[in-house]
């Protein structure tokens, strides 16, 4: 089963949601928008578990499982250059210095991207079965 | 000996970029001349004057097939008949008129921009399997509503809800809050607050203005994703997914670089040149698609087919070789609303310089083409025309961030680089990281975008003047190239910003509707092609379909 009626109320559901999550965002001062804000975000969330319930109905997709710790370790790596680049920014006031610590920065965050994560992804990849 | 060839051809393009980078730095500038002095106002009795001697309506009624009587002194507004014209109210339609000028400006380049939307889908549909067109045509299309839908409701208050001061588009002044914070001792711009629905002051000439200009923008960033995971993308997912990326990524990012945001405020706040320098989006524009489209290709994975057990790959050829480069050609058609309309005007503060961000554009696009093409042909054989497409496509993304401050002969050497660059991260992404990228959007956009905000802090030349500052910061943006070593510290602070941030956001946000909803078709869907299962039409339903080849079906089997 691919594209399907539970899939098109699904994500009707989503959009009602996410615009009445925003209305409320608007007007949050008011009674009204707070109200909104809650209906809103309520309704994202059952959107969000609607998707969960079909998601199995929908047929396997070719590919396997990829170490979840991986993936966490290439997303911290590729935040923390950046991290290091922002700090850098502040930790010498000499823009050699702050060029230097910006490539730091870059260098870890790229470690991170493509180095840890396509691994991660590729480890169980289904075309090395 | 390829590895030699490669170098040698390297090289070769290297010394190509050299050469003319010394014909550059040997021009000579010529001195300024001293400009006019300037005319004192008229008075009454010469605006007097003027209306006598203008043309009657007899005169009007005769008609005016040469236009020299249509538009005079009687077409400008007289606020008070009893007074009848004066010196202000001349001087109130010529900034009515400069204002006017910068809005029809503004608004045909966003028109434009909003056409390259059919260039993505030609593009990106050709270069797909026939089994796929109607899905791939229908990512790109819906795209646009996804886009637009969630940067009306959120998106536009968060970029540009707190940019006022663009004295191009009348000062923008309803766009008046950013959310700040403080950090050593510095407040830095987070995200705008006003806007939204663009309700409230909001309703205002100058910000629907800037608010068409900007949704184009930021549609064409959605768009570049869908290109990268084509063939496999669900399109539910992909729905999901583009109005997350119009309502926070995108806006976020542009915020802080053209919203008045932490990134445009490193040259006030620290001393880094002007800032971060990114005048059509390079950066904003395309390496946040660039970036999205990786985290999202990572985490969606290759298609059925494309390695084999060795880790080889297999070569997936598109449908449309035609499509792809009329596709490529309406694209480049439109880069002229997205260079020359980012100064948001074509009347005062240094805007006359559209023409030759108009040329830059122009000639980074050809070089971008030859690096490409030369590559190919020099090393592989054949002047690939899917490459040299990218290669176009290459030049034009690395241009953008430049284009408003570099000069002609800069232009090609920018383009040049991003050729070749093209060629040498298409390899790389698909042969090393092993991502399945259909179309190179993560080397065009991604990379190259990369490419161009560097370039930025490499050779802006010093010689634009954009109402006199940029980015709060009096004088031009000027690259190392030319003296300012501060102002790529700058830019590199943007570049770790867009692998640092940018892609880990998106990463996240991805893998969290990986988890609710599911990235991949199934397998069996895949196998089929997408236009049935996911679309329920082909998109050409009179076409005779190949089977798969046995090597590229076994993995599908397995799953099935």
């Amino acid at each position: 089963m691919a594209a399907n009626t539970g899939q098109g109320r699904g994500f009707t559901t989503f959009l009602v949601g996410f615009t009445l999550a925003c209305v409320g965002i608007a007007y949050l001062s008011t009674g009204l928008g707070k109200l909104a804000f809650a209906a809103g975000v309520i309704i994202f969330a059952v959107s969000l578990f609607g998707f969960l319930k079909i998601k199995p109905l929908e047929g396997k997709p070719a590919m396997n499982a990829s170490p979840t710790v991986m993936k966490l370790i290439g997303a911290f790596l590729a935040a923390f250059g950046w991290v290091i680049t922002l700090f850098g920014m502040h930790v010498t006031d000499g823009t050699s210095g702050r060029i230097v610590l910006a490539l730091v920065g870059i260098g870890v965050s790229l470690v991170g991207m493509i180095g840890v994560l396509p691994a991660a992804f590729n480890k169980n990849a289904i075309w090395k079965a | 000996m390829t590895l030699i060839r490669r170098c040698s051809l390297i090289l070769c393009l290297v010394a190509l970029g050299l050469s003319i980078c010394a014909v550059a730095y040997g021009q000579a500038s010529a001195p300024a001349a001293a400009p006019a002095a300037a005319a004192p106002p008229p008075s009454a009795a010469e605006l007097k004057d003027a209306a006598a001697k203008a043309p009657t309506t007899d005169q009007l009624k005769a008609g005016d097939p040469g236009g020299s009587i249509t538009g005079t002194i009687n077409d400008v507004p007289v606020s008070d008949a009893k007074t009848g014209l004066t010196a202000g109210d001349v001087a109130s339609q010529v900034g009515q008129n400069k204002i006017g000028i910068n809005f029809t400006w503004t608004l045909v380049c966003g028109f434009l921009v909003m056409f390259m939307q059919a260039g993505f889908a030609m593009v990106e549909s050709g270069l797909c399997r026939v089994k796929n067109a109607n899905h791939t045509y229908m990512m790109n299309f819906f795209v646009y509503g996804c886009g637009l839908l969630a940067y009306w409701i959120i998106g536009f208050a968060i970029q540009m809800g707190g940019a006022a001061g663009n004295g191009n588009l009348g000062g923008l002044q309803p766009l008046s809050v950013e959310h700040p914070i403080t950090l050593f001792g510095k407040t830095w711009g987070i995200f705008g607050q006003t806007s939204m629905f663009l309700t409230g002051h909001a309703y205002d000439v100058g910000v629907m203005v800037i608010f068409l200009f900007q949704m184009v923008f930021m549609d064409t960033a959605l768009t570049i994703v869908t290109g990268a995971c084509a063939e496999r993308w669900k399109f539910l997912t992909f729905s999901v997914s583009s109005v997350l990326m119009g309502a926070f990524t995108y806006p976020l990012f542009a915020n802080w670089a053209w919203g008045a945001g932490w990134l445009s405020q490193l040259g006030s706040n620290l001393g880094l040149g002007h800032g971060y320098a990114d005048f059509a989006g390079s950066g904003v524009v395309h390496s946040v698609g660039g970036m999205t489209a990786l985290a999202v290709a990572l985490i969606v994975g290759p298609r059925i087919g494309k390695y084999n057990r060795d880790g080889s790959s297999n070569a997936i050829i598109g449908h449309d070789i035609s499509a792809v480069l009329i596709g490529c050609f309406i694209l480049a058609f439109g880069w002229f609303g997205f260079n020359p309309g980012s100064t948001l005007g074509a009347s005062a503060n240094g805007n006359l310089r559209i023409g030759s961000i108009a040329v830059n554009t122009m000639l980074a696009g050809c070089t971008g083409t030859f690096g490409a093409l030369l590559y190919m042909w020099a090393l592989k054989g054949k002047p690939d025309a899917s490459m040299s497409g990218n290669g176009l496509l290459a030049g034009l993304v690395a241009i953008t961030a430049p284009s408003g401050f570099v000069n002609p002969v800069n232009s090609c050497i920018i383009g040049l680089i991003a050729g070749v660059l093209v060629c040498l991260s298409c390899s790389f992404v698909e042969n090393v990281l092993k991502v399945d990228d259909p179309v190179g959007a993560i080397s065009v956009h991604g990379t190259n975008g990369l490419w161009g905000v560097l370039s930025v802090g490499l050779f802006a030349d010093g010689t634009s003047n954009y109402g006199g500052s940029w980015n709060g910061v009096a004088g031009s943006v000027t690259g190392l190239f030319y003296g300012d070593a501060s102002q790529l510290a700058a830019q590199l602070v943007g570049i770790s910003t867009l692998l640092g941030f940018v892609f880990t956001f998106s990463f996240l946000l991805n893998w969290g509707l990986e988890v609710f909803v599911g990235h991949r078709v199934s397998a069996e869907t895949e196998m089929a092609g997408l236009d049935i299962p996911e679309m329920g039409q082909l998109g050409y339903p009179e076409f005779v379909f190949r089977e798969e080849p046995a090597h590229m079906t076994a993995h599908a089997m397995a799953v099935a």
